[in-house]
């Protein structure tokens, strides 16, 4: 018999090394001799699309076409260090960095410009530096040259603001931001096979501000992806310290066909000190997966699992004993 | 791997000279999807490989007035390509469908995954209950010889040294006459059989079930016939209670003959529910109580594409 049920679950999580840890990005922005700007950074793309958010923050920052933005990342010789792709802390901290160092050299441009056109309000406007007093604009070009034909270079650091819990009263500011967000899965048992089949879910994740909406939306599917493995495929199978399932032939991850329809709510609350408002995403959006699904299995059939993954077996297993 | 040869034969009797040439030595490939992974494992250690997969006459489908015959090099792509719309061979269909994936389906072959002979083979079970007979041939000429005979153990299939697997044929299916197959993956795709069921089933004017051929994967070191389940169902009225039994009789069977496995609890459970959905598959209730086997109500188109 097929049996249906819905669960929820729901997560806050604290982003970034945390605990009084020195957590520290660092960033350099430039503006070449062709008039574009490089961002160089230590952090790594592995997916998450830092690649185009850390882009998207300096093009905002200096108010200039993302399109003349370069961002050079993932070569220790010529980037500084921007901590690892890791505890979802780039787009939080790293953001931070750029968007300092893109400030930074705003204001060393506007300099140069004040120089040139001897006016003291300008500002730059879709990679245009105009005059708030005067038709007078300049390119970005026209300061690369200004420049002496070199680079303007411009370093940003940011460092998260954590502290260590205190042993004795347990106060302190362990993390800095916090995300939060819930699941809601369907899921259909086949209590005659065991097999859990989800329907379909919904993902509602706060995330300060979307630098990208596609993104936090492509984070969701492949974190839900994640603990849906997690919740009812992955097994290393070990046995006296060996894992049995050391291959993608029985360690068993998620298929397309596996993953239902997502539906997501993108929650905007900005946090203060965020670039933008934004903060990080990448493993929030994992952990509550797993465990709405295990209480949507609960709702389904009344039988609370408390092991993962629920295979076919431990199920039918788990409603037999009901059943007496 | 330490391959020193690949022939790409022409025709079946090229391809029979060579495997008899090089003997121990020599081994088929066609789609090559276990082959090269055994390969690569050194779980098969051989020199030469003979390629059939460019034998036109191994990669045709052919339906005549009484069989429908299939080339040994169709790959499961086209087995779903050419059965497609005949609900009559949904057990053909969905077998096939199942394979591995979209990749794995448009090279590996319907003769690969009966001479690899993994008890989780996805297409032996509904071709076990079609009670397919396959064509081998030799330097001593052709035999026949039925698929369920042609299985004698785990990895291992009634072919002689220097033959080669050709066709695989069935009796085509007439009026009241159904295949189906139901199979449990651990997901949706990419998954190897933990237990499969196939069913042929005829069902009599009478609503009495005519005929019944029932095969498994994965419960034993092949694909099996399952005898005490057709037994169960013969020449009854398909009613719940008559279902309900055979697969409570299967279940039995399963349970003896994985006794002191550790599968053995899950799968003389699970092969109930498998069992009872290629049943439900096989069968199309007419909304007044009665019913008749699933592909009749589409008959008499033709099978196939002739």
């Amino acid at each position: 018999m097929k049996k249906r049920g819905f669960g929820y679950g729901c997560i806050f999580y604290g982003t970034g090394y945390g605990n009084g840890f020195p957590d520290i990005s660092r960033s350099i922005a430039e503006l070449d001799t062709k008039g574009h700007i490089n961002i160089y950074v230590g952090a790594t793309e592995v997916g998450q699309g830092a690649k185009t958010i850390l882009g998207q923050i300096a093009a905002e920052a200096l108010d200039v076409p993302v399109e003349i933005v370069t961002l050079i990342h993932e070569d220790t010789s010529i980037t500084p260090d921007a901590g690892t792709a890791a505890a979802s802390r780039q787009t939080y901290n790293t953001g931070n960095a750029v968007k300092i160092s893109a400030e930074e050299l705003k204001k060393e441009i506007i300099v140069v410009a004040k120089g040139l056109l001897n006016e003291d309000h300008l500002e730059i406007s879709n990679g245009v530096i105009r005059s708030n007093t005067s038709d007078k604009t300049l390119t970005l070009k026209d300061i690369a040259e200004a420049s002496g034909g070199g680079f303007l270079r411009k370093d940003g650091i940011f460092q998260a603001n954590t502290t260590e819990m205190d042993p004795e009263t347990g106060q302190g500011n362990p993390y800095w931001p916090y995300t939060i967000n819930a699941y809601a899965v369907e899921v259909e048992v086949d209590t005659t096979t065991g097999i859990v089949d989800i329907i379909r879910a919904a993902c509602s994740q706060d995330v300060g501000r979307a630098i990208n909406p596609s993104l936090v939306e492509g984070q969701i599917d492949g974190g839900f992806a994640m603990g849906l493995g997690y919740a009812i495929f992955e097994d290393i199978n070990l046995d006296k310290g060996r894992i049995k399932h050391n291959r993608f032939t029985n360690y068993l991850i998620p298929t397309a066909l596996d993953m239902p329809e997502i539906e997501k709510i993108i929650v905007e609350d900005p946090e203060s000190t965020g670039p933008f408002g934004a903060k990080g995403i990448g493993e929030p959006v994992m952990i509550a997966a797993a465990p709405a699904i295990l209480n949507a299995i609960y709702d389904a059939v009344g039988v609370r699992l408390t092991e993962i993954p629920v295979t076919p077996e431990k199920l039918l297993k788990a409603l037999k004993k009901r059943e007496g | 791997m330490d391959i020193k040869n690949v022939f790409q034969a022409k025709d079946v009797p090229e391809a029979i000279n060579l495997l008899d040439q090089y003997g121990e030595a020599a081994k088929v490939i066609a789609g090559g999807t276990d082959i090269i992974i055994a390969l690569r494992e050194n779980h098969v250690k051989v020199s030469v490989l003979v390629d059939i997969s460019s034998i036109k006459e191994l990669k045709e489908i052919k339906t005549s007035d009484d069989w429908v015959e299939m080339g040994a090099a169709v790959t499961f792509t086209e087995v779903m390509d050419y059965f497609k719309g005949h609900k009559e061979y949904s057990g053909l269909i969905e077998a096939a469908s199942l394979v591995g994936s979209p990749q794995i389906r448009n090279a590996a072959t319907i003769g690969g995954n009966i001479c690899n002979a993994s008890p989780a083979a996805d297409f032996v079970p509904p071709l076990l209950a079609l009670d397919a007979v396959l064509t081998v041939e030799g330097k001593e000429g052709k035999r026949e010889v039925r698929l369920e005979d042609f299985l004698l153990d785990k990895g291992r299939v009634d072919l002689n040294k220097g033959e080669l697997l050709t066709t695989i044929k069935f009796i085509r299916l007439r009026k009241g006459q159904t295949v189906t197959f139901s199979k449990l993956g651990l997901r949706k795709a990419l998954a190897i059989s933990r237990l499969s069921t196939a069913v042929y089933l005829e069902i009599d004017d009478d609503e009495k079930c005519a005929e019944v051929r029932v095969a498994s994967g994965s419960i034993g070191k092949h694909g099996l016939r399952e005898r005490v389940a057709e037994e169960s169902l013969k020449g009854k009225n398909l009613d719940k209670a008559a279902i309900d039994e055979a697969s409570k009789v299967l279940s039995n069977e399963v349970e003896k003959r994985l006794a002191g496995r550790s599968s053995c609890e899950f799968k003389k459970d699970a092969v109930e529910g498998i069992f009872l959905k290629a049943v439900e598959k096989a069968m199309v209730h007419n909304g007044d109580g009665s019913y008749c086997a699933m592909g009749t109500q589409y008959y008499p188109r033709a099978a196939g594409k002739e």
